[in-house]
């Protein structure tokens, strides 16, 4: 133990203010020291820190201080000095240990937001993997169309092919059991060189801190690492290959580059998800320990004596050089292990390695965050090709895939943050609708008025994130509260549908127009007057720009608003009383659903006839009714918390969920149809993933007002912009 | 389904107009929403918008300044019927300028500089600046407790919006009785402003006699 005499003496200075002799200079303090004192503390040992207390209280013996007797003699110490260093480490140790608090907190919103985006990957990869399957079943029967128009017989050969591909995906499941052995090997070094690592740090009574914090981030990404391995393994099976190429195969991906930011540049082979990075982070870290600790090349070595060329077809001279940077890479590895030894003697290392650790995360995302927002649909065929994907055998049409992915990549990818607050009405916001291209909204309100909103004409709010937006233009036409909306397709016009009965026609203001402009009556276009009492629910019908409108006279309407007689069709269910919501059947538009307080019922458009009705238990309180934009799906969410999917073709329930923990009141389906909104009593609004109905975010979104809260939700049909409406007077926009 | 569970206060979509609303009264102890204040104060007028001393009695123990905040909010929401009904035969053509009595020319205060108006304008103007006024995360960023500086704010836009009700009432008075016959707005509006010092009585000029009597009795 060394201590800096000037250390000693500061610190006496100190202590000793009350009740030692002023004391002007080192030499004046020499005739203090006493042998007695010199004797005590040359048997002192870590644990005098509990006396403390005691030798505090003697004041004559705490006065001993180093003298130039005491120099020369070996093991030097003093009481105040033996104090002051051990208090001085013991601060040293708590700044570290918070650091490492703070380190440990930083990673872990690191893995949060890491498994967040490989979150994000598997959702992209399961909707490509269901568009192909679509697409597949598309060209099957189109292929089937065409045969038996030409040769007037029904296909059979190529039902055999697709047998084929399925049994050869059989035996690629095969590839995933050989994988195993040699992960449980480096788990199982892993495991010990951990625990090595704990028994040296043990020994001095170390914390467990730095190993927790170290294999809390390895374990995590262990897990998937697991996951990751079993799926790769498919890939070379499927291309033939035994399976022992495997090991191999995934020897190259190894981007060390992700260690070392230097060698960025000349690695090819980058990552192209965070998923990816995880895992080759994660082996890397394995494998570090793996050959520190166990001394095993074994595996290493076998490597370079396959040929790997099927697999990676191009040059080998690209593979010699990976391998070899990968090589000094993993002694860069074993170096940071060695650092992490280190920690045991030298205590100041550890900050330095600490921060050497986070340089690390930082390059991983300095690495990634530029490609994450590409890469996955172009390099999907390779780095994307995860064994689903993989497995499926679609030709022609995988890059129709790709391109129909660029667009919902953005929505699929991403979590909704609350970013705009529109507040300006004076009570519950029953409807929003949003124009079809441009960043706008319009809501309407208990207040009586609907107002219109520019996203881009922002007010900033202080003191939080979300931005405040005052509204454009308020219209004033209802003598009542406003309950439902609908924008035609250009955005030209708006219809809102009132407590008063009335169904206004709205000519939209320009975008920039001033709000304190002076009032021309001539916005409100025109008025549809027929029902005679409340209008629950309006749907437009774009292409042909017709309107449904429900109300509580018990009647649904078909509107041509532009012609000079705007009823075109009356609806009437003879059992059924009270409709609640209405909407087109997009993949069939000449039919329209409608929910009544029983039954949903489906309504030939044009004849006016009922086609088919589902009625029971699970149909009854239904508060709203949507059709799924391209699927033969509509969609029904309900007052006992559920919301359901039917089969509008055979009229047959095919899902069923609770879905919210108080009453479902508004749903919306993204104009891709992958994606479900749904807005409930219990304050949140929830995203679902349409193709295995699992929630992909819940946001609480508004307060409740009596026992309502969100009224209606929204998804922007051109813009990554979902909005929801809450009884507290509020609208909000996602993004 | 729910709507035989008298337990939740909500309005169904489907609901009739007659029913909107229309759900058992909750006790103001009872009310634990940050809107509570809101929500009593529209429960009590709907039981009867003509019982005007009942609307305006405060709760025990309610925060003041939030009482007359989310009175002041009823009455612009209510007020946007009003301006609905002028909107009919209120034109610039008519009407000009805002104005009452022949005394004043009132200039509309939503713009930089005040600017007059005609009055249709000038109603929807000052309501709409009300809205966004009263709805300022700014001033009022919350519903359960408010600031003694915005308080005071509130007068300003009792005086702005009191001149819609007497515009209505010299220059368009059947609209006016019509309106005033529904929901005792303009009565209430007095009683409010009177009560809570929020006007001087002097800007009071739609006549409401039994109102000003009970100023007398209370000045006494
Ligand atoms: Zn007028
Ligand atoms: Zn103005």
């Amino acid at each position: 133990m060394k201590v800096p005499i000037h250390q000693f003496y500061e610190l006496k200075m100190e202590e000793n203010s009350g009740s030692a002799p002023p004391t002007s200079a080192l030499g004046a303090q020499n005739h203090n020291g006493g042998g007695g004192g010199q004797q005590l503390f040359g048997s002192v040992n870590v644990s005098v820190a509990n006396n403390k207390h005691q030798q505090l209280g003697g004041g004559g013996i705490n006065d001993v201080d180093i003298t130039g007797d005491n120099k020369e003699q070996s093991p030097q110490y003093s009481m105040p000095g033996v104090l002051h260093f051990l208090q001085h480490e013991w601060s040293k140790f708590e700044l570290e240990r918070s650091q490492w608090e703070l380190d440990r907190a930083e990673f872990q919103a690191k893995i949060a937001f890491l498994q967040g985006e490989r979150k994000g990957q598997e959702n992209l990869k399961l909707d490509l993997v269901r568009r192909i399957k679509m697409l597949e079943y598309a060209l099957k029967q189109e292929r089937a169309k065409f045969h038996k128009l030409k040769y007037g017989t029904d296909l059979s050969v190529e039902e055999g092919s697709t047998g084929e591909t399925e049994t050869d995906m059989t035996t690629d499941g095969g590839g995933g059991d050989t994988e195993t052995p040699f992960s449980s090997i480096s788990n199982i070094t892993w495991r010990q060189g951990r625990q090595l690592l704990r028994q040296y740090l043990q020994e001095i009574g170390y914390t467990d801190t730095i190993i927790d914090v170290r294999s809390n981030r390895v374990r995590s990404l262990l897990g998937l690492n697991n996951n990751q391995d079993s799926e790769d393994t498919n890939t070379p099976a499927l291309n033939g290959n035994e399976s022992t190429n495997k090991k191999r195969y995934r020897h190259p991906k190894y981007p060390k580059s992700w260690f070392s930011p230097k060698k960025e540049g000349c690695n090819k082979q980058q990552p192209s998800s965070i998923a990816e990075a995880m895992i080759l982070d994660t082996e890397a870290a394995v494998m570090a320990n793996f050959e520190f600790l166990a001394h095993t090349d074994i595996d290493m070595e076998e490597e370079d004596n396959d040929g790997e060329d099927e697999i990676y077809d191009s040059n080998t001279d690209a593979k010699q050089n990976k391998t070899s940077i990968m090589m000094e890479d993993v002694d860069a590895e074993a170096e940071e292990v060695l650092n992490e030894l280190n920690l045991l003697t030298e205590h100041e290392e550890s900050i330095i390695h600490v921060d050497l650790d986070s340089n690390d995360w930082n390059s991983v995302r300095r690495g990634m965050q530029p490609d994450s927002s590409r890469r996955p649909c172009e390099e999907s065929g390779s780095s994307l090709g995860l064994g689903e994907l993989a497995q499926l055998t679609v030709n022609n049409d995988a890059e129709a895939a790709y391109d129909m992915s660029a667009n919902n990549e953005e929505a699929c990818r991403r979590s909704w943050n609350a970013k705009y607050t529109l507040r300006s009405h004076f009570d519950a916001v029953r409807a929003l609708v949003f124009h079809p291209t441009e960043p706008v909204l319009i809501t309407a309100s208990d207040d009586h008025t609907l107002k219109l909103w520019n996203l881009h004409k922002t007010v900033p709010a202080k003191k939080s994130a979300s931005l405040d937006v005052e509204p454009l233009y308020t219209f004033r036409a209802h003598t009542g509260p406003v309950l439902s909306l609908a924008m035609n397709n250009t955005g030209s016009h708006c219809f809102s549908g009132g407590l008063d009965g009335k169904i206004h026609c709205w000519t939209l203001p320009s975008a920039n127009i001033d709000p304190y402009d002076s009032y021309d009556p001539s916005l409100l276009s025109q008025t549809l007057t027929g029902h005679t009492d409340a209008v629950w629910g309006l749907s437009m019908c774009h292409p042909r720009s017709q309107l449904l409108s429900v109300s509580a006279d018990g009647t649904v309407k078909l509107w041509s608003p532009a012609s000079k007689v705007p009823l075109l069709n009356n609806y009437t269910s003879e059992l059924d009383k009270n409709p609640t919501s209405v909407d087109f059947i997009w993949d069939e538009p000449h039919k329209l659903v409608v929910a009544y307080e029983e039954a949903c019922v489906i309504f030939d458009g044009e004849t006016g006839q009922v086609v088919s009705r589902l009625a029971g238990d699970a149909t009854q309180g239904v508060n709203r009714i949507v059709a799924h934009p391209i699927l033969p799906l509509v969609i029904t969410a309900s007052e006992d918390r559920s919301i359901r999917f039917y089969d509008h073709r055979s009229a047959s329930l095919a899902h069923s969920m609770v879905a919210h923990l108080d009453a479902v009141t508004s749903l919306a389906v993204d104009p891709n149809g992958l994606y479900l909104l749904s807005g409930s009593h219990d304050c949140s609004i929830r995203l679902w993933n349409m193709d295995n109905k699992t929630c992909v975010q819940e946001i609480t979104a508004h307060r409740k007002k009596f026992d309502e809260s969100i009224l209606d939700v929204a998804f922007h049909p051109s813009r990554p912009f979902i909005a929801s409406a809450g009884a507290d007077a509020l609208a909000k926009v996602f993004v | 389904m729910a709507e035989g569970c008298i337990s939740f206060r909500r309005t169904r979509p489907g609901t009739k107009a007659k029913d909107f609303n229309r759900w058992p009264d909750e006790p103001f102890e009872e009310m634990d929403s940050t809107l509570a204040v809101q929500q009593y104060i529209q429960q009590t007028i709907r039981i009867n918008p003509a019982n005007i001393d009942l609307i305006l009695s405060m709760p025990e123990s309610q925060d003041e300044g939030v009482w007359k905040y989310e009175h002041l909010r009823e009455f612009c929401m209510e007020l946007n019927g009003l301006a609905v009904k002028l909107q009919i035969e209120c034109y610039p053509e008519n009407c000009s300028q805002m104005t009452a009595t022949e005394q004043w020319i009132f200039l509309c205060a939503a713009h930089k500089t005040p600017k007059e108006c005609p009055a249709i304008d000038y109603t929807r103007h000052t309501l709409d600046g009300a809205a966004c006024l009263l709805n300022s995360n700014k001033y009022f960023p919350s519903r359960v407790s408010i600031k003694e500086s915005s308080v005071a704010k509130l007068g300003s836009v009792c005086r702005r919006v009191y001149r819609i009700f007497s515009h209505a009432y010299y220059h368009h008075r059947n609209i006016f009785d019509e309106f005033e016959n529904d929901t005792h707005l303009c009565r209430r509006f007095t009683v409010f402003v009177t009560k809570y010092n929020l006007m001087s009585k002097d800007n009071l000029i739609v006549p409401m006699n039994d109102i000003t009597e009970m100023n007398e009795i209370d000045h006494q």
